[in-house]
């Protein structure tokens, strides 16, 4: 009998022996070495175990009775130290054993991230039994806390298993959405969502610094400083092949030990399967293809004939009621297109990834019924142009339509007392009586029950009850979408971000089943001031969802340079300052102009030499203008009663105390003040976005003006004695504009549309002032800042706008 | 296969009513030999709010009933002939529409370990509504002090993920919070099913099974939503455990081979078929079992789940 | 084909565009949200917008000055529009971005 050694008691190797043992039983002398205590059990099961929704005897493959009746002699919890390729022997921690054949499977382990403290008791990688059998330990402790380090698969599974056990879990993930490798961004948001349902707390981006504590595991603290309490860290950021064994025995190898089709290594005698090998560059995780290397393998050492392929590959996360499913390639591609589905109120997204009518991936988050279909079809390669319409809907659909969402299904659904109309406190009902007794039109319903006659964001709403009420006699009047990518209103948008807690684009896309994959170039900006808006402190910007004038915080000119102004507040300037102006414009030849808003423009400025004239006004002691911003533009200013003979009050001196309490806010349109210090108005203020007229008596307060395609004086807001109650009464203003317009309506537009009457009836009240003001010091808190000093080092100002790559010196020799 | 069928179990009646018109009719029980309680069940029926049954009905949720003598429970002199002393009554909605309610009847003494609970959202945890443990008196103590988050242990789990959950070795420390009670009690195996209740509370009931007095020697969870399965008229077995045949889940991931079970084919597929709780006292039951009872479970308008337990 | 490596996937921000600058114009390198990479010329056909400078959507961007949408897969202008820009080979190898620039040979006599 040839004496065959297994280095390995894995999932790859049990299957081996298996093949081997029902195709020639006898015809191997086994000796099976396991470097843990016990033998071949099912290693993708570990997660339930740690859940308790599989026991530990449950997940065995083989047990010592398996191993007898096959007559394998088991040397389990043994390490092996060394293989001698030249004897032909392996040796153990307890003597050498002779082979005629070698099978090495020693599998993977986990990669430990090399953070500070990544070496204290508590912090553990999930792998093995004992990995498993320490975290049910640590999670038996009243009060304990997991930190889970890799938002992957097998990370997000010992989370969900972990919470079961009782503990507060928090999960660290370095890139920007969960499960990364196989999933996008839109199931990545869900699966996030259905996790914090289950009381796991998930940090993405999260940049973890280093892991603390006195002799043990005490906590995380990542790059921002936030410091996450935790009795265990279970780090889970992928795994690594273990083939240091047969590199030291002189085997080839790369990242693993390198294997041909028949997954024999560089050693004749010697073979390799599973997670330590590398074939044709790849490396293995997954169980299906080490179940096929497993058959190959037999078939070798039997002296049969096959070949090990690569196939393609699908996965199912293992957390109870969690529907996900995820297969084939989702890598570049020219030529490759994109069908989506959503169905927000069912929590569904599913996407399939075609090319040359061929399916190549798909995604499933909600609906797996079909997932065992599409993963034929990419196996396959099926051609599907024939279902391509329907295919996306499944076998059920091949032939008929597929089923189509009613957009007013909703609102049809609503019970008669929701409330449509919050400011006027209207339900659904009050409306349907109303129509049902002839209002048949959005202002007749606005007229007899106040719906929608406030601030008018419920607007979308009390027409689409209209349409349920009334059916095709009703044709929504006025109310256009955001763009080509959804149905729903601008006003839609803003109320839904706010009532259903949307907190990033990915949400909108999927909650308000967005029809496209990503936006497109009118939503996208929109719904990026939406989110950073309402959601200050948890939304971050997104540069990519900016016209490019605010990505490069310039004016793009039609010629393709830029133009650069810096801030002058309330305008006024200094000597100091106008030389550094003067000098800059020389240096990097730029046309000089002085604008409307009292502010020193320099025009044809390249883009590549942006960063250093910034750089140079920064060190003179300006900060940029925002003249390129749907944000605060300019607070023009007289001289006031400093130098004017007929001056009443400072208005310079407010003009520059409301520009440093203003500057750098993002607002639905750029916004425009002005501050004349007497009613002769120099500064213009009556046709300003916020205008203010000094008198005697203290300030007018004047909004909604306009001097661009519209003309419009401004209205009078309220009059009020003092500075500062100019300041809070317009800072107030601001934020209810910056909370309630539609993208792109300047402060007049909105102002006509909700009506001043409901304005000054809100800002009125002192305490929702107060309100208004401190939510926008929050936002002030992340955005005031300028944007010219976000380049702080040479390298970084260098790199800000170079190309990729440099090819002009070559190709021009 | 050796199995001692005669063992103590800890639950001795399983029987089935269902609406018709106003009233609630037997529709099938499996009674073990108490032939004097089952004839005075069969000729019964029940008004809405009227019995253990119509109480369940009526108030739309879950009911335990610990004590007879006294109460509203309308067939308590056949009961306490029978030697049945506690019963629990589940009403199965499919929104607000009753389908059925399981009533299961128990006789508490000294020897029968076991849980049979109700748990309720009280704003934002879930605490123990009531339940019947048996003899499991320090368990029920416990019970009683412990309250479950999302997602945290058995009922929190069931809660979080809106899906039934079996847990393994609950003695053993493993994912349960009350795990040191309920090995004390010999409490191995539990099984967590939502229950939706046309009231605005949720509930989850859980059934604890110990070794000594089973309530189940096997249960299977099977998922039929349509996500899971497609249109027609299936389920997916996708957790299981027995006693004789071991693991009956796939090991598989995704589990493509995971047994199917369709429309009106064998006791599962009964209650596929009828969308009604379905007990069998075999013959036709896998593994030599002599009895099982299927519960389905109702989610956004359709038969989501059906649990079933065998002994 | 003659593949050249411009640089790492990640250089690129998702939803974003780099350039590379060659003797005969720049050529701009987008990276989609699914992580697809995709070359066209950095000057649209229209009035000459750096295309590199537009809001990148599915597969592909709107002209900062003018708003015409490009397909990134035939370099051509969305509805009603006719321009049409130059597209180049570009796909994604361990991380890395590759870009075949032989079609830029001809682009001077073109």
């Amino acid at each position: 009998m040839e004496k065959l050694v297994v280095i390995g008691a894995g999932m790859a190797s049990g299957r081996v022996l298996e093949h081997l043992f029902d195709a020639a039983p006898g015809a191997f002398d086994v000796t099976l070495f396991n470097a843990e205590p016990r033998g071949n059990y099912n290693r993708i099961m570990l997660s339930p175990v740690l859940s308790g929704e599989k026991s530990a005897e449950e997940i065995v493959t083989h047990d010592a009775d398996w191993y007898a009746r096959h007559g394998v002699a088991t040397r389990f919890g043994e390490r092996v130290t060394a293989i001698d390729p030249a004897r032909k022997v392996v040796t153990g921690e307890n003597g050498e054993v002779p082979y005629d054949k070698l099978v090495i499977a020693t599998g993977a382990a986990p990669f430990i991230v090399p953070l500070p403290g990544h070496d204290l008791p508590g912090v553990i990688g999930f792998r093995d039994m004992e990995d498993t059998g320490a975290m049910i330990a640590a999670a038996a402790t009243p009060g304990a806390t997991a930190v889970v380090i890799g938002g992957g698969l097998l990370g997000l599974e010992a989370a969900a298993a972990l919470r079961l056990r009782g503990m507060e879990v928090t999960v660290l993930h370095n890139s920007g959405h969960l499960m990364n490798r196989q999933l996008d961004e839109a199931a990545g948001y869900l699966l996030e969502k259905d996790l914090a349902r289950r009381g796991i707390k998930v940090i993405t981006r999260a940049g973890t610094e280093r892991i603390d504590g006195d002799g043990k595991v005490e906590k995380v603290v990542l790059g921002d400083g936030t410091e996450i309490a935790a009795s265990l860290v279970v780090m889970s950021a992928g795994i690594r092949p273990r083939a240091g064994l047969g590199m030291a025995a002189g085997l080839a190898a790369g990242r693993a030990i390198t294997v041909d089709a028949q997954m024999r290594t560089s050693d004749p005698d010697i073979f390799a399967v599973g997670e330590c090998v590398e074939f044709e560059g790849n490396l293995f995780g997954l169980v299906a293809p080490l179940y096929d290397q497993a058959r190959v393998l037999a078939k070798t050492l039997l002296g049969e004939e096959d070949a090990f392929v690569m196939r393609e590959l699908s996965t199912k996360l293992k957390v109870t009621g969690c529907d996900l499913f995820s297969a084939g390639d989702f890598a570049e591609g020219e030529g490759r297109e994109d069908i989506v589905f959503r169905d927000p109120a069912r929590g569904i997204y599913k996407r399939l990834v075609i090319e040359a009518d061929r399916l190549l991936g798909a995604v499933m988050y909600g609906d797996t019924a079909d997932a065992n279909w599409f993963f034929g079809l990419i196996k396959d390669g099926t051609d599907i142009s024939e279902m391509r319409e329907t295919l996306i809907f499944g076998p059920a659909f091949q032939g008929g339509g597929g089923p189509s969402a009613d957009p007013l299904a909703a609102v049809a659904a609503l019970p008669p007392e929701a409330e449509i109309c919050g400011c006027n406190g209207v339900c659904k009902g009050t409306i349907v009586t109303a129509i049902n007794g002839g209002a048949q039109t959005l202002e007749t319903v606005k007229a007899q029950t106040k719906a929608s006659a406030s601030c008018g964001t419920c607007t979308g709403l009390v027409e689409q009850v209209l349409a349920v009420t009334l059916g095709a006699a009703f044709e929504a009047g006025g109310a256009k979408p955001v763009c080509g990518c959804t149905e729903l209103t601008h006003e839609d948008v803003r109320r839904l971000i706010k009532a259903r807690e949307l907190k990033s684009q990915a949400a909108v896309w999927q909650e308000l089943g967005w029809t496209t994959k990503d936006g497109c170039h009118v939503c996208r900006p929109a719904i990026n001031y939406y989110l950073l808006a309402d959601w200050p402190l948890e939304y971050r910007d997104d540069p990519q969802s900016r016209f490019v004038n605010e990505r490069n915080h310039a004016n793009i000119q039609k010629d393709g340079t830029y133009s650069v102004m810096p801030r002058m507040w309330g305008g006024m300037t200094t000597p100091e300052e106008l030389l550094a102006i003067a000098a800059a414009a020389k240096k990097y030849d730029a046309a000089v102009k002085v604008t409307g808003g009292q502010r020193i423009d320099l025009l044809g400025v390249k883009k590549e030499d942006l960063p250093a004239i910034w750089k140079d006004l920064n060190d003179a002691g300006m900060v940029s203008g925002h003249a390129y911003t749907k944000g605060l533009r300019t607070v023009k200013t007289c001289v006031g009663s400093d130098w004017c003979r007929f001056g009443t009050q400072d208005s310079t001196g407010l003009g520059i105390k409301l520009e440093k309490r203003l500057w750098g806010s993002w607002t639905p349109h750029k916004v425009k003040l002005a501050v004349s210090g007497c009613p002769r108005n120099c500064a213009e203020a009556t046709c300003k976005d916020v205008g203010i007229v000094c008198v005697d008596s203290g300030y007018q307060i004047g909004v909604a003006g306009a001097a661009g395609m519209d003309v419009k004086e401004t209205e009078r807001l309220v009059d009020v004695a003092t500075e500062e109650e100019a300041i809070e009464w317009s800072t107030a203003f601001i934020q209810l504009y910056r909370e309630n317009a539609k993208y792109l309506d300047r402060p007049y537009k909105w102002v006509a549309k909700v009506g001043l009457g409901w304005v000054k009836e809100i800002l009125s009240d002192a305490a929702e002032r107060r309100a208004l003001n401190a939510r926008f010091d929050v936002s002030q808190s992340v955005y005031q800042t300028d944007p010219w000093a976000a380049l702080v080092t040479e390298e970084e100002r260098k790199s800000w706008s170079s190309p990729l790559m440099d090819m002009s010196r070559e190709a021009a020799e | 296969m050796l199995m001692t069928r005669e063992a103590p179990t800890f639950v001795q009646v399983t029987e089935i009513w269902v609406p018709d018109g106003d009233v609630l009719i037997h529709a099938g029980g499996n009674y073990a030999g108490k032939d004097g309680f089952a004839e005075s069940s069969v000729r019964t029926s029940f008004a809405k709010g009227e019995g253990l049954p119509g109480k369940a009905w009526a108030e739309g949720r879950p009911v335990v009933l610990k004590r007879f003598d006294g109460s509203y429970f309308l067939r308590a002199e056949a009961a306490a002939e029978a030697g049945l002393t506690a019963a629990v009554a589940i009403p199965v909605f499919d929104g607000d529409t009753l389908k059925a309610v399981l009533v299961v009847l128990c006789s508490e003494d000294a020897e029968h370990m076991g849980a049979i609970e109700v748990w309720e959202d009280k704003g934002g945890v879930l605490v123990l509504n009531d339940g019947f443990y048996g003899a499991a008196q320090e368990f029920e103590f416990v019970s009683q002090h412990t309250t479950f988050s999302y997602g945290q242990g058995l009922p929190g789990g069931v809660w979080a993920a809106g899906v039934p959950i079996l847990m393994r070795d609950l003695g053993k420390g493993y994912a349960f919070l009350r795990a040191d009670a309920a090995g004390r009690a010999g409490l191995s195996t539990g099984i967590g099913i939502p229950l939706p209740s046309p009231t605005d509370s949720t509930y989850v009931f859980t059934l604890i099974s110990a070794e000594g007095t089973p309530i189940a020697r096997r249960f299977e969870i099977w998922d039929a939503r349509a996500t899971t399965v497609g249109p027609a008229k299936e389920a997916l077995l996708v957790d299981g455990l027995c006693e004789v045949e071991g693991p009956l889940w796939s090991g598989r991931n995704p589990d493509f081979d995971a047994p199917r079970a369709a429309a009106w084919r064998g006791p599962v597929g009964q209650v596929l078929g009828t969308g009604l709780p379905f007990i069998s006292t075999g013959p036709g039951l896998p593994a030599g079992y002599g009895s099982m009872v299927a519960l389905p479970v109702y989610h956004g308008g359709e038969l989501a789940h059906v649990v079933a337990w065998y002994l | 084909m003659s593949w050249i490596d411009i640089g790492a996937l990640d250089d690129i921000p998702p939803r974003g565009a780099r350039l590379v600058r060659t003797g005969k114009g720049c050529v701009a390198v987008f990276r989609t949200g699914a992580d697809e990479v995709f070359a066209l010329d950095d000057a649209c056909p229209h009035k000459g917008g750096p295309l590199s400078e537009g809001i990148v959507h599915g597969t592909s961007v709107t002209c900062p000055l003018h708003n015409r949408i490009f397909d990134f897969a035939t370099g051509a202008a969305q509805g009603a529009d006719s321009e049409v820009t130059r597209t180049y080979p570009a796909k994604i190898e361990a991380g890395r971005v590759l870009l075949d620039l032989s079609r830029l040979s001809g682009r001077s006599a073109a």
